[in-house]
């Protein structure tokens, strides 16, 4: 018997000794970040916002693979719906790709207030990133914590044959809301479907939120208040859009099957000629230019719905962009990569691939020779743009923004029980993640 | 004096089984202790795992008090349901195989085949063929049945009622198939005196083969319930994502909204009370079974 325990105790012993220098020999590899080599994993999402987005990086990454024989770098792409909830899956495992995607602004910097990830700005000269546009969107505390690769515009989409068939005018866009209701109508009396968008996933519900529910604000200031009580979400001025989607549902003129097809499903609808009007993405619009052919659609900035000084702010966000995570052994290697991908090589490329424009400076605007697309780059110029999901604390966009669009698209709440649930989930929020709501209001204070 | 001296020896020997079941009890402990103890500690946490607050019984009282998670457990409730309906179909279609009706084998390969599945592939499936303007409604407004044709996914009422018909079209060839699996293992001699005594085919199933098979019964019904309580989750993940709104949540996926969002208190909570909940039916479920057992 005491034999035994002695074997056993030795083997214990040596085995701990084995693991112990594994470890501390993996550490020791793990120090140096030599930018030249090294193997990344990079999560990546920006198919539904660019088509060609995926197939671009992977050209971008045999290239620099070629010139940079010693890195590897292994692209997961990530599905829309699990975006946030895989990276904060990461995070709180704080193991994962050594690059990450996230929409801009709070899914960004949520993850840098939980320690997940670590300023760029540390990693790449300001004299590359002054370059890169929408940077403001991911500053916090002086830093900038992710790297923009595009910008996405939201304009207005109309079918020129669709209008004409309606007995409107094909080349003129509504401006205002009651243009727009006044089209809407004549649509669907010469039995057209006037708008399409698809929100079974609730992203159809928080683009109007987005697009719509802004126009009442005279500044995002006013929406972060909002989010931490200092404002009352309930307030038409923040909730008030959601009569206009009750309104346009009620009257016939969204797509019948709004809530059971997918918000990528509901963009379909306009490249299939089903819906004479909608709205999507500069990627989208690309698309449906090559289905349509440009003489056949028009693109406009949305029509005017509310009276804050907001309302006539254009739509552009970078987006989604890329970060690195705290706990990449490679964070050099990770930002030399990303640097690549702003070279003049690699936007050129990227807007040949997706007819997206780059978010950077240095992509010459005489590249942009087709006539939608010059429109749209013109759009993406407004000298004043927000896009308000961006604000929203994630966990209450899932819940609240998005479920709410939800209940409304499927007639199953009014915009007062909606307004509910916002208050519901944003008082959960605060006592959930009293770091995060913290974080938050020191953000709204002191930026 | 003998006596005595073999009595430490025994003991040495009576310990020696417990030695060689520590690895297993250790790997047990690990695996199964360590996470319940776990996830019992974080429910009295806020935050996130790297930066944990002690909010006490804050995260069970804000679940209780939230609607989000009161549909969700209606919705588990009223999954329950496809239970009773899934076991009779599979019950009654069993008992019609089991008559060795021409092409039995083929027709058990087909309603078997829903089972070997993926829940996803069928998930992806249904929600195309169950959309506002989708397979199913386009072929009923065709055959003039447009009054049938539902928003099956996006009516907040019929939601779950389309998760609950996904289940039941899954789980029903396992049903069938252990149903046949038990009849065919009872011994012919019953059935052939029943029906030398005169029974009838409804008399023969209903009094001679089903009661024979009832210890079968209850353990798929109590599968089953474990099953709807607990292995919902790729159903309605994939088919309506708990909507609209939580319309169709269930708990499971009410635990990871709340852990993907970073909620990991309030998903702890959860699941804690999701184990409370599959514990108190299973220990219902074995006192039934003693009970018939013994009556």
């Amino acid at each position: 018997m005491k034999r035994v325990l002695v074997s056993l105790g030795a083997a214990l012993v040596l085995g701990s000794a084995l693991f112990a220098a594994t470890a501390a020999s993996k550490t020791a590899k793990s120090v140096a970040d030599d930018p030249n080599n090294a193997s990344l994993t990079y999560w990546y999402w920006a198919e539904s916002d660019a088509p060609g987005a995926n197939a671009w990086l992977k050209k971008e990454v045999a290239l620099y693979e070629k010139s940079h024989p010693k890195v590897k770098v292994s692209v997961v792409i990530q599905s829309t719906d699990t975006l946030t909830s895989a990276f904060t899956t990461a995070a709180q495992t704080k193991s994962g790709p050594d690059i990450a995607t996230q929409w801009a602004t709070l899914p960004t910097l949520t993850p840098a207030w939980g320690g997940a990830t670590v300023p760029i700005s540390d990693y790449v000269p300001k004299s590359e990133w002054k370059n890169w546009i929408s940077t403001s969107e991911n500053m916090w505390e002086g830093k900038l914590w992710a790297m923009p690769q595009y910008l996405i515009g939201i304009p207005f989409v109309w079918n020129k044959p669709l209008f004409k068939k309606a007995g409107l005018n094909p080349n003129v866009a509504p401006k205002t809301w009651a243009q727009f209701l006044a089209d809407a109508k004549k649509l669907k009396a010469a039995g057209i479907t006037p708008f399409g968008m698809g929100n079974q996933d609730g992203y159809g519900g928080a683009w109007f939120f987005s697009l719509i529910g802004k126009q009442n604000l005279n500044s995002i200031t006013e929406l972060k208040q909002a989010m931490i009580g200092g404002q009352d979400f309930a307030n038409p001025k923040f909730s008030g859009f959601y009569q206009a989607l009750v309104d346009l549902q009620k009257k016939g003129y969204l797509n019948s099957d709004v809530a059971s097809i997918s918000f990528g499903q509901g963009f379909e609808l306009f490249g299939q000629k089903k819906v004479a009007m909608s709205w999507g993405t500069d990627g989208n619009v690309a698309q449906w230019e090559s289905q349509l052919g440009a003489k056949n659609m028009g693109v406009a900035a949305i029509p005017l719905w509310g009276h804050g000084k907001l309302a006539t702010s254009y739509d552009v966000t970078q987006s989604s962009d890329a970060f690195i995570t705290k706990w990449s052994k490679h964070p050099r290697a990770a930002a030399q990569f990303l640097m690549f991908l702003h070279k003049p090589q690699a936007l050129k490329a990227w807007y040949k691939a997706t007819g997206v424009f780059p978010a950077d400076k240095r992509f010459p605007s005489s590249s942009v020779t087709d006539p939608i697309a010059k429109q749209l780059l013109k759009l993406d110029q407004s000298p004043v743009s927000v896009w308000p999901e961006n604000f929203v604390p994630p966990q209450v966009d899932q819940n609240a923004d998005l479920a709410g669009g939800e209940l409304i698209t499927s007639g199953s709440a009014s915009p007062a029980k909606v307004v509910k649930l916002w208050k519901t989930q944003l008082s959960q929020w605060k006592s959930q993640h009293p770091d995060e709501f913290n974080s938050y209001k020191k953000w709204v204070t002191t930026g | 004096m003998a006596t005595s001296a073999r009595r430490p020896h025994r003991r040495r020997r009576a310990l020696w089984p417990y030695l060689y079941a520590l690895p297993a009890l250790g790997a047990m402990a690990f695996a199964f202790g360590f996470p319940l103890v776990q996830v019992v500690r974080d429910s009295f946490y806020a935050g996130n795992f790297s930066s944990p607050i002690w909010v006490g019984l804050d995260n069970y009282r804000g679940v209780l008090s939230d609607p989000a998670f009161r549909q969700s457990i209606f919705n588990n409730m009223k999954l329950l349901l496809a239970v009773p309906i899934m076991l009779a179909l599979g019950l009654a279609i069993a008992l019609v195989l089991n008559d060795r009706i021409r092409g039995g084998r083929h027709y058990q390969s087909v309603v078997f085949l829903p089972y070997v599945l993926p829940a996803t592939a069928i998930g992806i499936a249904f929600s195309f063929l169950l959309q506002e303007n989708g397979v199913l409604n386009r072929s009923l407004r065709k055959a003039h049945l447009g009054g049938l044709a539902y928003d099956w996914l996006g009516n907040s009422h019929l939601a779950i009622v389309s998760v609950g018909g996904l289940v039941i079209w899954q789980q029903l060839g396992f049903a069938v198939v252990v149903f046949t699996a038990a009849l065919l293992a009872l011994p012919p001699e019953t059935a052939e005196a029943a029906r030398i005594d005169g029974a009838g085919w409804w008399q023969l199933q209903l009094r001679v083969l089903v009661p024979q098979i009832r210890p079968i019964i209850e353990l798929l019904t109590v599968i089953q319930v474990i099953t709807v309580i607990s292995w919902v989750f790729n159903y309605v993940y994939v088919l309506t994502a708990g909507g609209p709104g939580f319309s169709s949540s269930v708990m499971e996926l009410y635990i990871w909204r709340s852990f993907s969002s970073g909620a990991d208190g309030t998903a702890a909570s959860v699941a804690v009370m999701l184990l409370g909940m599959a514990s108190v039916l299973i220990g219902l479920s074995l006192w039934v079974r003693r009970q018939a057992v013994a009556t």
